[in-house]
């Protein structure tokens, strides 16, 4: 709700007294307080606009930041909009107090806005430079020099700073920086078209220095008559600037006090004009880049647009009623219009997506929208599928000509990878479509419909439901109370619901801090539980009073009455009322209350400095580890809880196929989904998980404990690790490289816990052992045990069980993609070349299995379904391995084990050598001795595919695969699990 | 902090300019740059003393100085607590009594933040005070000295430290008065190296932060593609046991020339055809500095803003991303195959240097007191 006021605060609170605005310069009516301009000698450096209209109060501080400023050459011209407050008087003492340096104005009568005295501030100004000040703003005592420093070090017309809002009323004075990522840092620009973004966001006129002769020369002006003057000035501003320079400093502190009243109908009326306001000075500012040459700045304009300003009033329109919405949609429509269609592809799926249903007044469509607008990860509409892409809709996707391709390609949402989610991970749309009170019984009956969106609640599911009330202040949510749901079924293209809850009854708050209740539907679908909140989508469905009986006192309050929340979510508020109220909140407010919050904010610090880290730490050295050693205790752990895989799960299985006697515990992150159900599962970092850790004989890890966690003597660290080595590793990487040497000695420490080291050849010895310092007695030379599948497999004949899991054709060949860990792009991995295509061209004959870093996380779009299957949720990569007829990678460790298949490999290496510089390094040059065709665009790749059949492969590089197996995996023989279990656990066969 | 003496008066001309640094007479990079910029000051006219807070147990020999110096302890000042507390005022009450007798328009430059819990207890009255920051903002928040730069120097007149980056760093850690102002190349020799000799040179202490292990790790790889190359490490300093033993480990003795400290760098520049930089963390590296005025180009991890506001990558110089020691390796490896490139970069590295020429910086410096009367 940010941006509406942040443009609209600046009017007075008298908007259009009907008067002319007075901005006419030297009318013999402008009133002055000051002493005459001395011509000629002694020019300020800096002249300050001061603007003022009913602010008495403020005025002198604003005007005391600008003559305590560093700068000492500084001006102040207050100018007052006709205030009927003694603002002007303030204004008179002042110039008075300061004759050299502040002189005040006041316009004959009130211009209604912040142009008209801004406009008339200029022409008083005396300054090299002009600033503007708002009467209820401060500068930053460093403002106007590091301003004049910027300005006259780049010769620019214009600078602008950090402009910082600061939360007045809220206790701690909430700072928020305004659009902080424009002034990371300094920087100079020729024309505000190298940084589009800043005409586009930082539209405030308040935080920048003009130099006089270029406003005035330039005619710049602010536009009088109309709101939002800021955004005409400065696109202006900016447009006719032949530099400008940025300042990371902060400039201006812009302080919000936030309005706690709630909006009324009579300001609705206000709003639509604003809005009709805001959309007028868009086309001023699109006229004014088409006449400066600039048309390019209108397209980032409309990025804009469509993610940040319409954005703003669209959220709002839930809790709007009908007429209000077509007034609305006509003002956006007319705008809409201009907006370049190519601006859709720039902005999120969802916004693109609002502002297409609102152009074609598809309304239906458009308030669940809406919705995932304002709850961004929810999913508001039946989506639907359609030649193997997912729209959001099922409407305008049958459009023909430029239009239908546009729709089609605006409602396209297949890379949000909905389809792919489970209905326990998706967040559905539940829209009430009843609330009756019932009176009687001190009850609400409720009805609604959750979105079922692709049918992902299937028709034959098994369906319960419940709704939970529970209270939104965490730090006192005791208790959920619940409420039973009847008739859940399925209706067309929704699941309905309905409930009767017995508010009365079952509502049991506490009282005071407690006073909003929030509510969910718990919809149970054949066993997977799926939350949503209930969204009021229409105004004043819920209405009326339910009485309550808080625990603590009915005094402050003995109603609750429903309430919408920001988001659109039905809860209840306690209805405080009662005069008693008024002397709790005194007394919340007042010393015995402040004295028991802090009370309770300091329990709270106390409680979460209990559940620390450190605390913990404290607790594994100080308790856990000074009990005894737990014989025959095995603590395992696979890519620190993420995963049972790797070599500790073979080593684990290994021992439970031997049947030995131990106590297996396995450590996890997230969910234990897919772990086995014959061990003991602890949270990682949990309070079990440290004690076994203290305890355990044996540790089993492949890649390393909490570092912070010591090893006692009595515990034997078996680490596996999880792959040779291309990229360089430990103390060979430039990040430790770096470390200082008490770092380096820190690190070392971690490493020497380890009491064995699995290694698979020599290269290891080289490469990781070496790396990491380890010393030559704690090297097994044993293999992986994770590999001894594969060296199986080799010999295999008959496909792997997974394959039918999989539901993988016996006709058809399976290849692998798993390539290595990429940063850029976050979780979300893009696929290297067109998978669509891919399975088009290859896909009779092969089926393309994905396998993706652990960190990282792929989206497939349906229309390869059954062509490429998705394979990353898999735990243990084995298997999947094992199934592959052959494997394309770029440079994950994956290409050592695989190659123990002595089947064919492709290495798909198209940024290898950025890879290779920019990167860590890497130990040896795999262009060199890659085993098999090393390709670096997507068409070499689908034309060695093409050329040459996976039997050829297999052929022509069975020497270097050789050489490569040689060289790589010498010790993986596929005994390496039995040969660990010999070695360390012989004792514990059972007799 | 600032005027409220009158500033009515211009001084075009002389200042009174007060160095404050930790010691008027340790070895160290700050206490060198304090000399030097008060020898450029001194000759421009303006009467300069230079001030110290501690006495050192070995003190360097200045030998004679053309402006006075004052040092506020004669040993070490007691630890931080309630018994150095106690005495500081009265030592501070020196630096008022000096700052007193100053005429308008007087300086006071702080060089060191620690010297700064000295002078902000001395009335400063009438003088502009500049906080200096001879290090990167990285290298800064990685050392107690951060939250200290960050308290004392709040107020100050300016902040300055030696590039925009560092500048524009600190002031993103709410510093508003930060600015910068690069330190200036202490001498343009009339003949530069004739880069004949097949020598990697590297000058600097040898601790930990100066990075030579790195450079022993890097030159393992480069030495057994160049056998007629020697690697040349001037300095000396706490680490040189370990970096020997770590040298000969790495079987790399019979390319490695260990030369102990020099006092004429030039004729060390002389001696080589590159220079190599493998700091863990640097400030506004003089060594760079040097090494380009003496024509010799320069491979160096790129490990502060200092580095890349001194050397154009590619243009006279090659920065590499720190502590990546193999494409160090690389680097270098194309300088000592390519005499042509040596010679390019050299060349052009002594030219881009002039930049930081004395005139330039103090020019600068003069300008700044002005603005900052303003």
């Amino acid at each position: 709700m940010f941006g509406v006021k942040v443009e609209l605060r600046r009017q007075p609170s008298n908007t259009g007294s009907g008067h002319p605005a007075a901005s006419e310069v030297g009318r013999p009516a402008v009133s002055e307080v000051g002493r005459p301009v001395a011509s000629g000698t002694g020019r300020p450096a800096m002249s300050v606009v001061v603007i003022v209209y009913n602010d008495e109060a403020r005025l002198s501080t604003a005007v005391r930041s600008v003559l305590e400023q560093t700068l000492r050459s500084v001006e102040v011209v207050i100018v007052d909009d006709h205030s009927t407050d003694g603002s002007y008087e303030v204004a008179g003492r002042l110039a008075a107090e300061h004759p050299d340096r502040v002189r005040a104005y006041r316009l004959p009568e009130n211009s209604g806005g912040c142009g008209a005295p801004r406009n008339h501030g200029i022409q008083r100004t005396r300054g090299e430079y002009v600033l503007f000040l708002d009467s209820d703003d401060v500068l930053e005592r460093n403002a106007c020099r590091n301003m004049l420093e910027a300005a006259e070090s780049t010769g620019a017309d214009l600078v602008s700073g950090l402009c910082v809002r600061v939360h007045v009323d809220t206790r701690t004075r909430k700072e928020v920086k305004w659009y902080p990522w424009l002034y990371a840092r300094t920087r100079t620009l020729d024309s505000v078209s190298e940084l589009p973004d800043l005409l586009v966001y930082d539209t405030l006129s308040t935080n920048k220095c003009y130099r006089r002769d270029f406003l005035v020369e330039g005619g710049l002006k602010f536009p009088v008559g109309i709101h939002y003057e800021d955004l005409f000035f400065s696109a202006q501003a900016y447009a006719a600037a032949r530099r400008i320079t940025l300042i990371p400093n902060r400039v201006y502190d812009w302080n919000v006090v936030e309005s706690s009243e709630a909006k009324s109908i009579s300001n609705r009326r206000a709003e639509i004009a604003n809005f009709a306001h805001r959309m007028e000075i868009h086309r001023r500012v699109d006229r004014l880049l088409a006449d400066q040459d600039m048309a390019a700045l209108k397209f980032h304009k409309d990025i804009k647009f469509l993610k940040h300003d319409l954005v703003l009033h669209l959220r709002d329109l839930p809790f709007r009623d009908a007429a209000y919405r077509r007034e609305f949609a006509e003002l956006a429509r007319a705008y809409l219009a201009s907006i370049d269609p190519a601006a859709y592809d720039e902005v999120e799926p969802i916004h693109a997506i609002c502002a297409y249903l609102l152009r074609v007044s598809d309304w239906e469509n458009l308030l669940p929208a809406v919705d995932t607008l304002t709850n961004r990860d929810k999913v508001s509409a039946p989506l639907v599928e359609r030649d193997g892409r997912i729209y959001w809709c099922d409407g305008h996707l049958d459009g023909t000509g430029e239009e239908g391709e546009f729709a089609r390609r605006v409602l396209d949402v297949t890379e949000l990878g909905y389809h792919a989610r489970p209905v326990e991970k998706l967040f559905l749309r539940n829209e009430l479509t009843q609330y009756e009170e019932e009176t009687a019984r001190g009850g609400v009956r409720l009805a609604g419909r959750v979105t079922n969106p692709l049918g992902v609640i299937p028709p034959e599911a098994r369906l319960t439901a419940e709704l939970d009330f529970y209270a939104r202040r965490p730090g006192v949510r005791f208790q959920t109370f619940r409420a039973p749901v009847t008739a859940v079924r399925h209706d067309g293209p929704y699941i309905t619901w309905q409930a009767t809850a017995d508010i009365s009854k079952i509502l049991r708050p506490l009282g005071i801090v407690d006073a909003v209740w929030d509510v969910r539907l718990q919809l149970d679908v054949d066993g997977k539980r799926t939350t949503s909140r209930l969204t009021a989508a229409e105004p004043g469905l819920a209405t009326g009073e339910l009485l309550v009986r808080p625990r603590l006192t009915r005094l402050v309050a003995d109603r609750v009455e429903p309430l919408i929340s920001a988001r659109g979510h039905l809860s209840f508020r306690l209805v405080p009322g009662k005069k008693a109220n008024a002397v709790v909140t005194r007394g919340l407010q007042g010393a015995p209350g402040r004295l028991a919050k802090s009370g309770y904010r300091k329990a709270k610090a106390l409680r979460k400095k209990a559940t620390s880290g450190a605390t913990k730490i404290r607790l594994y050295h100080e308790v856990f580890q000074r009990m005894p050693v737990h014989r025959r205790l095995v603590v395992f752990e696979s890519h620190l809880g993420r995963q049972y895989s790797d070599s500790p799960r073979a080593i684990y299985e290994e021992m439970r196929r031997q049947g030995l006697d131990f106590e297996a515990v396995w450590s996890y992150t997230g969910r234990p989904d897919g772990f086995p159900a014959d061990v003991t599962l602890v949270r990682r970092w949990s309070l079990p998980y440290l004690r076994a850790l203290a305890r355990a004989e044996f540790w089993i890890d492949n890649q390393s404990y909490p570092l912070k966690l010591t090893k006692r003597p009595g515990t034997t660290y078996l680490q596996t690790w999880h792959g040779s080595a291309l990229k360089r590793m430990g103390f060979d990487e430039p990040g430790w490289k770096l470390k200082t040497r008490a770092e380096q000695a820190e690190q070392q420490r971690t490493l020497d816990r380890f009491d064995h080291f699995l290694i698979r050849s020599e290269h290891d010895v080289r490469t990781l052992a070496k790396a990491f310092r380890l010393h030559e007695k704690t090297l097994l030379r044993l293999g992986y045990p994770r590999n001894d599948a594969l060296a199986q497999a080799r010999q295999a004949t008959e496909r792997p069980p997974l394959a039918a899991e999989l539901g993988i054709p016996a006709d058809k060949k399976v290849l692998l993609y798993a390539p290595t860990f990429r940063h850029h792009g976050g979780r979300r991995f893009a696929l290297p070349f067109d998978v669509e295509r891919f399975a088009e061209e290859f896909g009779d004959e092969y089926v393309l299995l994905v396998r993706a870093h652990y960190l990282n996380h792929v989206v497939l779009p349906p229309s390869v379904r059954g062509r490429v299957i998705d394979v990353s949720a898999h735990h243990d990569v084995t298997p999947v391995l094992a199934l592959a007829d052959a494997l394309i990678t770029d440079y994950s460790s994956v290409m050592f084990d695989y190659a123990l298949l002595d089947r064919p490999m492709l290495f798909f290496a198209y940024d290898y050598e950025e890879y290779v510089h920019e990167g860590r390094g890497t130990y040896f040059d795999l262009l060199e001795r890659a085993p098999g065709p090393v390709v670096r665009t997507e068409d070499e790749l689908r034309s060695v595919l093409r050329a040459s059949s996976l039997e050829d492969q297999t052929v022509k590089y069975a020497a270097a695969r050789e050489r490569f197996v040689a060289d790589f995996g010498e010790y993986d023989k596929g005994t390496a699990a039995r040969r660990i279990v010999d070695e360390f656990f012989a004792e514990w066969r059972q007799q | 902090m600032s005027g409220q003496r009158d500033t009515g008066q211009r001084h075009v001309g002389q200042r009174d300019i007060f160095l404050v640094a930790n010691s008027v007479d340790e070895l160290g990079g700050v206490t060198s740059w304090t000399h030097h910029m008060a020898r450029l000051l001194t000759e421009r006219g303006h009467r300069v003393h230079v001030i110290g807070i501690t006495t050192p147990e070995d003190p360097h020999d200045l030998g004679e100085l053309p402006y006075p110096t004052t040092r506020l302890y004669d040993g070490q000042p007691p630890g931080p607590g309630r018994a150095r507390d106690a005495g500081m005022r009265e030592r501070a009450a020196r630096l008022t009594r000096l700052c007193g007798a100053a005429r308008p328009g007087g300086v006071v430059i702080v060089t060191q933040v620690w010297a700064m819990e000295w002078v902000k207890h001395a009335d400063t009255t009438g003088l502009t005070v500049i906080g200096m920051s001879h290090e990167s903002f990285e290298t800064s928040r990685r050392s107690s000295r951060f939250r200290r730069v960050l308290t004392y120097y709040r107020d100050v007149d300016r902040m300055l430290v030696l590039t925009r980056e560092d500048a524009d760093l600190w002031i993103g850690e709410g510093l508003n008065n930060a600015s910068y102002l690069p330190n200036a190349v202490p001498w343009l020799p009339e003949v530069p190296s004739p880069r004949t000799e097949k020598a990697v040179i590297s000058i600097g202490r040898l601790s930990d932060e100066k990075g030579v292990d790195m450079l022993l790790d890097t030159w393992s790889e480069v030495a057994p593609r160049h056998p007629d190359w020697v690697l040349k490490v001037y300095g000396s300093g706490e680490d040189e046991e370990i970096l020997r033993k770590q040298c000969a480990s790495l079987g790399l003795d019979d390319s490695v020339r260990w030369m102990g400290r020099t006092s004429d760098v030039p004729a060390a520049l002389r001696g080589g055809s590159v220079f190599a930089l493998s700091s863990r963390g640097e400030g506004f590296p003089l060594a760079l500095m040097e090494a380009m005025a003496m024509g010799v180009p320069c491979v160096a991890f790129d490990c502060a803003p200092g580095v890349h506001e001194i050397v154009r990558d590619g243009e006279d110089g090659l920065l590499v991303t720190p502590g990546n020691t193999g494409e160090l390796a690389r680097k270098l490896d194309l300088l000592l195959t390519d005499k042509s490139s040596r010679d390019r970069m050299g060349d052009t590295a002594r030219e881009n240097i002039r930049r930081y020429g004395t005139e330039e910086i103090v020019g600068r410096w003069e300008e700044l007191f002005t603005f900052l009367e303003r």
